[in-house]
């Protein structure tokens, strides 16, 4: 209803003011199968003069000319040009636009149209990913795709954030395997790598029926990246710049006086006399913005130039990017460069080839974060000048009170740059045998080389425990190959309605990489042309290198069915076979099916807002080989011992890893529902997939006890875990006269459990603290979620004595016999009347209920607007810098406002515990769910607008201003509740150590086209 | 024909490779054990590194633990006032232990890892073919030496613990279910191992001198002796020791200060010393001189010496073991002529004094004067242990006499006199006595407290409590300027001690967890 009078309201409008001259047109806009279209946008070319259609599909307009030519277009219909000779009322029929259901998909080792697909396949169009101005495509994926989740590390430039395809069912590894035009690349390669400015689209694989092809690098999804590459015509120019300037939320800190009571409150509380005189405080040091700064710039340079001929068709582009850090050292250079040829030789012999080449050089971000929290603010940057007589440039720092190593000291030596040229070549030969059958060989080479120099330049701080004593220079240079080698034979037949499809291929594939490094110590000059092994005269000489590879060897089949469009079927197999296994278990098969129903395409069907009904099944399986390429061996290393009267040197073996000579593969499966739908004249889209995915033989690198003596954790196949969810995309376009409106939702729903673990591995532990009793605070039991927080469960502050007291046993026995108002009140779980081992619990879920992104597109005219907003609902965060900012433990520097905020007896419904340096409750020795907070956020990751200038001499002249990571809405105390720490997706994921935080942007560019 | 064309390709596919050659991708550079073992004269190399789980390379593993145990003792004070570490303090002042501590965890960890060790030689040796029959029971009588040094660790700090005692028993799956044995059994098991190693280990004086350091049948003998005198089995502990000095090969230093020298390695009072070296390229050296070093002398502060202790010497008079034992602030070093007046600032060292047997005086520090590259060798067992061991052993034995006799040999030596007169209680005090000023700072220390009983009760219960001697001194007695100017360090030590709980270490809490309760923690932890 409130369409139709928008829809009223803006004919009216434009009726009004058409008033004058020219021909009063007036017509019907209908299609075949669905009757009269209202909403149809009809403009009057070379004006801004027209109408839309009304719900009956009339529209009646007065033109400017007495010929004018109608011009038809509405989304997802195609668009039409009619001129204008008299007629009374213009018929016109439309038909819906084809492309998007005929539109080509990238699938393992071929392509398909998009209506053939019967698994689970989400596109994400560069044109997308290039929104946000970002080193690495992933971060601008993040709420793009329903079903992937994006997790961002924080971190410095260069820094990468972990993808997740559909949770979590291994262990191992779980970035997905990256397909760089048909060549996979080696496990645990980013999405760095790749200029966002080249890429056409991703594919991502998410159900085992897509995947399985892939067999076993693919049970965490297959992206599939697709380049650009020429198209017939003349060669056009883009070009790209932006630049921006990226800003950091700044943490409150106590300043020194608060920090000296805070301290003072430590020792008083425990009967101990204070440490601080606070009227003899004269310094006071803002030690966060001693070492970031508040502005760091980001900028990006694109160049791209494309075409072709007959049989030619070329694209050639050049990029760079470079991203600061806020410190006065870490930054990130990227130059990346394409080209990519495809020559047709004859009828039959078509030649593609692809080099991309890519340069990178950055200097290490130092992580300083932690540091630069926990300093005290009583230490002055630097000492006083009269102190510094003999001391170096490195040596004329201030030294904390409280044992942590000055931030800005360590910026000042931080010598740290890598160097890498990486080189691509990707070629691909396709010969068509006969009509129906032809032969595909893609050949991928990848070279890398990369060098890291660092310097430890001599300095003393404080003697033994701030210092170097001697300068040293560490240089290391790593190099690898490693190639793809792909053959493919494709036979596609069509017998009257059938119609058949069937791939068999035979893959290689071999990486390799070695390196040497080589460290020496003390340098003749301490100047910055000294800083390489040459320039180091002492007797330390040490130099290491090692060699590792590893292949893998598959056979693949694919079988793909078409029953008139309306029924589909598809198959695959694949047999792996790979180096990192047992001899026995070396080789290893995996297969699928699945199966689509285009029910819109069924005679019977009749439903007119429905435009495309597509049901799916499908059910695959694949496999998982990331693990250390010796995990079945039992190896031997070595040490040195000294013996005998002239302290000879012997050489000593022992077992430096513990192997499990049983290893086997592990295995993924899943089953995989789908609904496809386009409705109401294709303006609203809905994808909506459930899925059930489950890995047998889980491979775990498993604890044992200390007791074993095993120098490290054991590789075990331990049984399975279980990732049931939903992803649902929706799609929304709209188009009323010069205004567009497109919005994209994606929600995912999931839930990772482990559904059966291997005997006496009931439970398996994960992040042992020490200063939390060695305790662990990941834990992943049989039936629960997966990595779920581990501690104890408290139920509050004593307020005063007397609920201490009434924390008792029905014997009268004090439960917590150290405890006093204002320490936690922690849950005696199994009510043996004492606070044990036996009480820890699980005490918190990183997973999400669900997360959720909105693409939002308007464009009007020649501007346009994007916003991209992303969210994560009901997860939880072990806030790990409440330990350290809430307690002073260790004397470090707290959160703003503690001495007042912590218990005490003047506000004793505080929820912070009481201060105190012995601690003897173990409010701060303890892990437990007072670190635990939810970790909901709404995130407006990137609001761009944008200008199209109109200038005679280019296609395109836009100006655009954009914002990154603007605003976040959440409950979090820390600073950013997206968070994930090393370790890991199940170990690492949703605690907060304090990591480099995410940047806010703010960014200016333009894009030319000629 | 063309489906035949195809299918023919299909099958010429699926044929051609299936190579196990192109899979095999060995790992370069670390052999796996079944390579080692096809060695023989690898054998040897894993022994060698039994040695190095006695010690370790760092400070962390095992070494820092050592030195927690004397600032457990009314010998030391933990030292460092300037780290706030409730991780070290909490066990040396008997505070919060129960939360667990990472020194606990490590040293556990580690006598484990050298169990692991031994336990390879022990069931594989009789599989190596290619080895001298000699050679091999020489080294099993070695790993069964290092076996029984590294469960005596375990069972002295921590009571009963899980017993594993070859390496195929880990790789089953029942090892998961394994419980903590009894304090016997862990005994039973030593003994066993100590008395296989005295058959099988030569002579000190028979081994070559390129074999210097390896344990010798005297050193098995002697552990036996302290692991039967810790289980009060007097007479046995008596007779062994005996047996070592019977046999002539260890005799006391002339000089005392000849026992803890740079310059007198393997003296001809050591019976069980880890050998260090200073080495630019490999972690073969010592840490201890920088772990126990004052903080004005590159060290760390930890394990500073009580007034206490030098009150024990300076009532006995014991001048010559004092300044072998007692660096203190602002005097000179004894056997440093390069030191006149030592710094130890009392605002950063609790009492400013210094272990003297861990220190390096100057002409022997090489630059950078690092940690873990000190020369000093570390002495595990000496002959003055043993002779006060079988001192103690005589007397509870009932046969003062020899007791008497064996205590007098350890003062002579630092120009003591002894009371021939004395008998009773006041003789057993006296070698206790003489126990801790002949072996004070050297890690025993607590060991001797908690075994040594009065009535029954041990006597950590005498040094620490409310009412304990040590926390008397120091919160009513002690006078000390250094000691009370530098309340950095709780003066009241000990004060918070329970005997029904200290007098074993908790189990690590990570143990328990990881058993799923299989491993059970110590009483009233």
């Amino acid at each position: 209803m409130r369409t139709f009078l928008l829809s009223c309201f803006v004919a009216l409008l434009t009726t009004a003011t058409a008033w004058g001259q020219g021909a009063q047109i007036s017509g019907r806009v209908s299609t075949s199968d669905q009757g009269p279209l209202p909403g149809i946008n009809i403009i009057e070319e070379g004006t801004s003069n027209g109408t839309i259609t009304d719900l009956d599909g009339n529209f009646s307009f007065r033109a400017t000319t007495d010929t004018p030519v109608l011009l038809v277009s509405y989304l997802g219909y195609e668009s039409l040009r009619i001129p204008y000779t008299g007629q009374q009322n213009i018929d016109i029929l439309i038909k819906p636009d084809q492309t998007t259901l005929d539109e080509v998909v990238v699938i393992g080792y071929g392509t398909a149209n998009r209506k053939e697909i019967t698994s689970s396949i989400a596109t994400v169009e560069g044109e997308d990913l290039n929104r946000m101005t970002v080193g690495n495509v992933s971060e601008s994926l993040q709420g793009l795709a329903a079903g992937v989740q994006v997790i961002n590390n924080g971190g410095g430039p260069g820094a990468a954030p972990n993808i997740l395809i559909r949770g979590i069912v291994t262990n191992q590894g779980t970035a997905p395997l990256i397909v760089v035009d048909g060549v996979p690349l080696p496990e645990g390669t980013n999405l760095n790598f790749l200029n966002p400015g080249d890429i056409e689209d991703l594919q991502i694989l998410k159900d085992g029926s897509a995947t399985s092809i892939y067999g076993t690098r693919a049970s965490n999804g297959v992206i599939l990246v697709t380049t650009k590459r020429g198209g017939e015509g003349k060669a056009s120019i883009s070009a790209s710049v932006s630049y921006g300037i990226q800003n950091l939320q700044e943490p409150s800190l106590a300043g020194a006086n608060e920090y000296a009571r805070v301290i003072n409150a430590r020792q008083m509380n425990d009967g101990q006399p204070a440490v601080y005189d606070l009227d003899a405080i004269d310094t006071d040091t803002d030690w966060w913005n001693e070492v970031y700064s508040d502005f760091a710039p980001v900028q990006n340079y694109n160049l791209q130039i494309n075409g072709g001929g007959d049989k030619l068709n070329y694209l050639g582009s050049i990029a760079y990017f470079r991203d600061e850090s806020h410190l006065d050292r870490g930054y990130w250079n990227r130059v990346t460069a394409r080209f990519n040829v495809d020559y047709q030789v004859s009828d039959r012999l078509l030649i593609q080839q692809d080099i991309n080449p890519r340069y990178e050089h950055w200097e290490n971000t130092p992580n300083l974060f932690f540091n630069t929290l926990r300093i005290d603010p009583l230490t002055p940057v630097f000492v006083d000048f009269d102190e510094r007589e003999g001391r170096n440039e490195f040596s004329i720092y201030g030294r904390s009170q409280n044992f942590v190593p000055n931030p800005v000291a360590a910026v000042a030596r931080q010598f740290n740059k890598s160097y890498l040229f990486n080189f691509f070549s990707n070629t691909k030969l396709t010969y068509d045998i006969t009509r129906n059958i032809s032969f595909s060989s893609r050949l991928g080479l990848t070279l890398g080389q990369q060098r890291n120099d660092q310097f430890f330049p001599q300095f003393t701080i404080e003697p033994g425990l701030e210092e170097n004593p001697e300068s040293s220079v560490r240089s290391r240079m790593d190099q690898s190959f490693g190639y793809v080698w792909n053959n493919l034979i494709d036979y596609n037949q069509k017998f009257g309605l059938h119609s058949i499809s069937a791939t068999a291929g035979l893959v290689f594939e071999r990486f390799q990489n070695n390196y040497v490094l080589g460290i020496r110590n003390d340098v003749i000059l301490p100047n910055e042309n000294f800083q390489f092994l040459d320039a180091a005269v002492g007797e330390g000489i040490q130099a290491f290198g090692n060699e590792g590879a590893n292949t893998l060897e598959s056979q693949l089949f694919r079988l793909r069915y078409n029953y008139d469009n309306r029924y589909f079927l598809f198959g695959s197999f694949r047999r792996d076979g790979s180096s990192r296994f047992p001899v026995n278990n070396r080789f290893a098969n995996f297969y699928s099916f699945s199966g689509a129903w285009n029910v819109t395409e069924e005679s019977f069907f009749n439903v007119p807002f429905i435009n495309n009904l597509k049901l799916k099944a499908g059910f695959g399986q694949v496999g998982n080989q990331n693990i250390p390429a010796s995990a079945f061996l039992f190896l031997v290393g070595n040490e040195n011992f000294i013996l005998g009267e002239n302290e000879d040197r012997v050489v000593t073996n022992f077992i430096s890893q513990f192997g499990n000579p049983n290893l086997q593969w592990e295995v993924v499966e899943d089953v995989n529902y789908g609904v496809e739908a386009s409705l109401f004249n294709n303006s609203l889209s809905v994808n909506v997939d459930y899925y059930n995915k489950k890995s047998i033989g889980l491979l775990f690198p498993t604890s044992l006890p200390l007791f074993t003596g095993a120098p490290s954790r054991i590789w075990q196949n331990v049984g399975s875990f279980e990732s049931v969810g939903w992803d649902i995309g929706l799609g929304y376009t709209k188009q009323v006269n010069d205004w567009t409106f497109s919005a994209n939702a994606t929600v995912n729903i999931n839930e990772s459990r482990a559904v059966e673990l291997a005997p006496g591995n009931s439970q398996l532990f994960a992040q042992q603290r020490a200063e939390f009793g060695n305790n662990f605070l990941k834990v992943t039991e049989l039936g629960q979620v997966v990595g779920l927080f581990y501690g104890f469960e408290t139920a509050g502050i004593f307020r005063n004595q007397t609920e201490v007291n009434s924390h008792s046993t029905d014997e009268g026995q004090l439960i917590q016999p150290n405890a006093q108002p204002g320490d936690l009140i922690f849950v005696d779980q199994n009510g043996d009347g004492r606070i044990s081992e036996d009480d820890l619990t699980t005490i918190g879920n990183p997973f999400p209920d669900f997360s959720a992104g909105l693409n939002i597109n308007i464009t009007y005219k020649r501007f346009d607007l994007n916003m991209q907003w992303y969210g994560v609902f009901g997860n939880d965060v072990y806030n790990y810098t409440k330990f350290f900012r809430t307690s002073g433990s260790s004397n470090v520097n707290v959160q703003e406002g503690l001495i007042d905020d912590a218990w005490n007896p003047n506000n004793v419904d505080a929820n912070i515990p009481r201060l105190s340096t012995i601690d003897p409750n173990g409010n701060f020795l303890r892990s437990s769910d007072y670190f635990v907070e939810d970790g909901t956020f709404v995130r407006l990751k990137n609001i761009q607008l944008g200008y199209n200038f109109d200038i005679p001499w280019a296609s395109q002249f836009r100006l655009y201003v954009s914002g990154q990571n603007l605003l976040t809405f959440t409950d979090y105390t820390g600073l950013d509740p997206e968070v994930s720490a090393g370790g890991g997706i199940i170990n690492g994921l949703g605690i907060d150590f304090g990591r480099y935080p995410l940047a806010r942007t703010v960014l200016v560019g333009l894009n030319i086209g000629f | 024909m063309r489906i035949l064309t195809l299918l023919s390709l299909l099958l010429l596919l699926f044929t051609a490779c299936n190579s196990d050659e192109y899979l095999e991708e060995p790992i370069r550079s670390t052999p796996t054990l079944a390579e080692i073992l096809a060695d023989g004269s690898s054998m040897e190399g894993f022994v060698n590194s039994a040695y190095d789980g006695v010690q370790e390379n760092s400070w962390w593993q095992i070494n820092f633990f050592r030195q927690i145990m004397d600032m457990a003792s009314d010998d030391c004070w933990a030292g460092n006032t300037e780290q706030p570490r409730p991780d070290i303090i909490s066990i040396a002042h008997y505070n919060n232990i129960d939360v667990g501590s990472n020194y606990l965890q490590d040293f556990w960890n580690y006598q484990y890892r050298g169990i692991t060790k031994c336990n390879v030689v022990i069931q594989e040796i009789g599989n190596v073919t290619d080895i001298d029959p000699e050679l091999a029971d020489r080294l099993l009588g070695e790993v069964k030496f290092l076996r029984a040094f590294f469960y005596f660790q375990l069972v002295k700090n921590f009571g009963g613990v899980p017993i594993v005692m070859t390496f195929d028993e880990l790789l089953t799956p029942d090892i998961l279910n394994y419980q903590r044995s009894t304090v016997e059994e862990v005994y039973a098991l030593i003994e066993q191992d100590l008395l296989d190693a005295v058959d099988l280990l030569p002579l000190k004086s028979e081994y070559s001198s390129a074999d210097l350091g390896r344990a010798t049948k005297g050193a098995a003998q002697g552990y036996l002796a302290k692991v039967y005198l810790f289980q009060e089995r007097w007479r046995e502990a008596a007779d062994m020791a005996n047996e070592v000095i019977q046999s002539s090969e260890y005799q006391l230093e002339d000089d005392f200060a000849n026992v803890w020298n740079v310059e007198n390695p393997n003296g001809t009072e050591t019976i069980f010393e880890i050998r260090y070296r200073t080495d630019q390229a490999f972690a073969v050296g010592g840490v201890y001189g920088v772990t126990t070093g004052s903080r004005e002398d590159g060290g760390w502060s930890w394990c500073t010496p009580s007034s206490y202790l030098e009150k024990a010497f300076l009532d006995e008079g014991d001048e010559i073991r004092l300044r072998s034992t007692i660096i203190k602030h602002g005097e000179p070093v004894f056997g440093d002529p390069d030191v006149t007046e030592f710094n130890a600032a009392p605002t950063r060292n609790k009492s400013a004094r210094i272990n003297r047997k861990f220190y390096i005086p100057q002409r022997f520090r090489e630059t950078p004067y690092n940690q873990g590259n000190l020369p000093l060798n570390h002495i595990l067992m000496r002959y003055a242990d043993l002779l006060l061991i079988y001192a103690e052993a005589s007397y509870f034995a009932g046969d003062e006499m020899s007791a008497l006799n064996a205590m007098k040999q350890v003062r002579d030596r630092v120009q003591l006199e002894t009371d021939m007169s004395l008998t009773g209680e006041a003789l057993r005090d006296a070698i206790w006595k003489e126990r801790r000023l002949e072996l004070a700072l050297e890690q025993h220390r607590v060991y001797d407290l908690r075994r040594q009983k009065i009535n029954g009760v041990s006597r950590l219960a005498t040094v620490f409590g409310p009412d304990g001697d040590f926390v008397r001194y120091n919160m009513e007695e002690n006078t000390d300027e250094f000691e009370l100017s530098n309340i950095g360090e709780d003066q009241a030590k000990g004060i918070t001690f329970d005997i029904n709980k200290h007098t074993v270490w908790p189990i690590p809490t990570s143990e328990i967890v990881l058993s799923r309760g299989m491993i059970v923690q110590n009483p009233n932890y």
